[in-house]
């Protein structure tokens, strides 16, 4: 037990931190939910019809739900060990006898505590105008989960690189917003002409919302299984790289 | 028991040789002042023995843990009190031994016990809720200390800890490290003020570019390397050095009327009957005990030429 507190403080550390910049971390989503729903979903939605056997706010709301997902994790775990870097104050943590694994493990977890609040949050929102039906809520928890935990470990492995505070928005804005808007949250891979399908299905983000899609809704652009497969496969890989370069001292013991 | 092993440590920033095949040890309830001039390897070591550094090549163990394999272990041991301000700032002081407390292993209950004990015990009791970069220097270098003794380590790293404390506190934090030491925890110091050494430390090792000088009993290392002067101011010049004083490596200086020689057993009894007896005056008499700070400096300077 005496081996978990040290753990367990960690992730404590991790909520409060996020906590205590609330407006910061926890409001925005909430508001600009609100406002997709509003003019997406309640608006122009309306007039596009069904989408895959679904209305457009039912089919768009997953997609959305994934979105927050992907950005509060991985600005949650990135801000959280640039700061500490850049502050130094990570050597507090580094001298304690905290095992590495402990460490990653212990940062995205905060990450996913925070995502998955927000997921509730805009969930809750959500539920003003729709009721999501729960086809496979299994799936529900793995997708969210594991999504969560995958871009904690991307936010981490950025703030290691980085050396600057823009760098962390420039993946941000060059890679994980662009995916994530072409993944497919606003519109079906099936709207697309044939090469640009094909393209679509080299983004693993694509499988992540689709997988959350399915998960609500029962439709989808992407197999399940394939879906269940990249997500897993993505989050094992990306774990195990973060705590590789935590344990070889990679930017953090000099 | 050997608190600290270090064997061959060597370490590189680029083509910067920081350490040389640094090699010591360091007895279990010892104080240990480790010296050596800006850039001498004394932080990269301090560093490489508490995690916060790798190493090219080399083993260094903490109470027989060695400090890779089994990092966990010997990271449990070290109280790390560093040279700069390293504090959470999302936390107060109070909240700050208590995360500390609990990344250490601590239940949350003893850590809020201890975390008072030692606000109280460095005066910081005041300022629990406080956030620390609204605390003075002092304060936050006491903080510090609290911060590392949190889980009672048995070895206490102290990496300039009086650097830019008044001399009212730097008194106080002596007299609680000697004590702290007295009851049984090992400590390493690393100082610019040689007086700090002089005070505290049993054991000096000097560092020069990254290989150690020497280790040795502050006493011995003292003794060794300068033995101090005896002055006396004469009241009349003297024309020629009395042969018996001249056995005895006295000098002589006219224009301050000073003889000069080198402290020793009964040198100064000497001295004084072959004065008296041949009816020499002596106007003032000035015992230069052997100082740290001279033993190190000549040893740095035989270094460097």
């Amino acid at each position: 037990m005496k081996r978990l507190i040290g753990f367990q403080t960690l992730v404590w550390r991790e909520i409060v931190r996020f906590f205590t910049v609330a407006i910061q971390t926890l409001l925005p989503p909430l508001v600009s939910s609100f406002l997709y729903i509003f003019v997406f979903g309640l608006s122009i939605g309306k007039s596009l019809g069904d989408l895959k056997g679904v209305s457009y706010l039912h089919f768009m709301l997953p997609g959305m739900i994934m979105m927050y997902v992907v950005e509060s994790s991985y600005q949650n775990a990135s801000s959280s060990l640039f700061i500490s870097r850049w502050a130094n104050y990570i050597e507090e943590l580094l001298v304690t006898p905290l095992s590495y694994t402990e460490m990653v493990f212990a940062i995205i977890f905060g990450g996913l505590v925070r995502s998955l609040l927000i997921a509730t949050g805009v969930f809750a929102v959500s539920s003003l105008f729709v009721q999501l039906p729960w086809a496979h809520p299994f799936f529900v928890f793995y997708f969210l989960i594991l999504v969560s935990l995958t871009f904690s470990c991307l936010g981490l492995v950025v703030a290691l690189v980085a050396e600057e505070f823009e760098h962390l928005s420039i993946a941000t804005t060059f890679l994980i917003t662009p995916l994530v808007f072409l993944g497919g949250v606003f519109h079906s891979i099936e709207m697309l002409p044939p090469k640009l399908q094909t393209i679509t299905a080299l983004n693993p983000i694509f499988y992540m919302i689709n997988g959350l899609r399915y998960s609500f809704l029962g439709v989808s652009d992407a197999p399940i299984y394939r879906s269940l497969l990249v997500v897993g496969v993505l989050f094992i890989s990306l774990f195990s790289f973060t705590v590789y370069l935590f344990r070889s001292g990679y930017k953090l013991r000099k | 028991m050997l608190a600290v092993e270090i064997k061959n440590l060597s370490k590189f920033y680029g083509k910067f040789q920081a350490l040389n095949h640094l090699s010591f040890e360091v007895k279990e309830g010892d104080f240990f002042g480790f010296l050596g001039p800006n850039g001498a390897g004394k932080t990269t070591a301090i560093r490489a023995l508490t995690g916060l550094a790798n190493f090219t090549e080399g083993e260094v163990r903490v109470f027989g843990h060695d400090v890779t394999r089994e990092y966990r272990k010997s990271r449990s041991l070290i109280g790390l009190v560093p040279q700069e301000f390293n504090f959470d700032p999302f936390f107060s002081a109070e909240w700050i031994l208590r995360l500390e407390g609990g990344y250490f292993g601590m239940p949350s209950k003893a850590a809020k016990v201890r975390a008072e004990e030692l606000l109280r015990m460095l005066n910081l009791w005041e300022k629990r809720g406080q956030d620390y970069k609204k605390l003075s220097g002092g304060m936050k270098r006491r903080l510090l200390i609290a911060r590392a003794l949190m889980h009672r380590p048995k070895l206490l790293i102290l990496d300039e800890p009086t650097a830019g404390v008044d001399i009212e506190l730097r008194f106080e934090l002596w007299e609680f490290l000697k004590k702290l030491n007295q009851e049984g925890t090992t400590i390493i110091l690393t100082t610019h003020y040689i007086e700090e050494a002089e005070q505290l430390c049993n054991t000096i090792g000097v560092i020069h570019e990254g290989r150690m000088l020497t280790v040795e009993k502050k006493t011995d290392l003292v003794q060794k390397v300068y033995h101090g002067e005896i002055e006396l101011e004469l009241k009349q010049v003297l024309e020629k050095i009395p042969s018996e004083l001249m056995a005895l490596g006295a000098s002589f200086d006219s224009a301050t009327r000073r003889l000069k020689l080198m402290q020793s057993n009964g040198a100064l009894n000497k001295a004084l009957k072959i004065l008296v007896n041949t009816g020499i005056e002596i106007e003032k008499v000035e015992v230069h005990e052997p100082k740290l700070e001279e033993a190190f400096l000549k040893l740095i300077r035989e270094k460097k030429a």
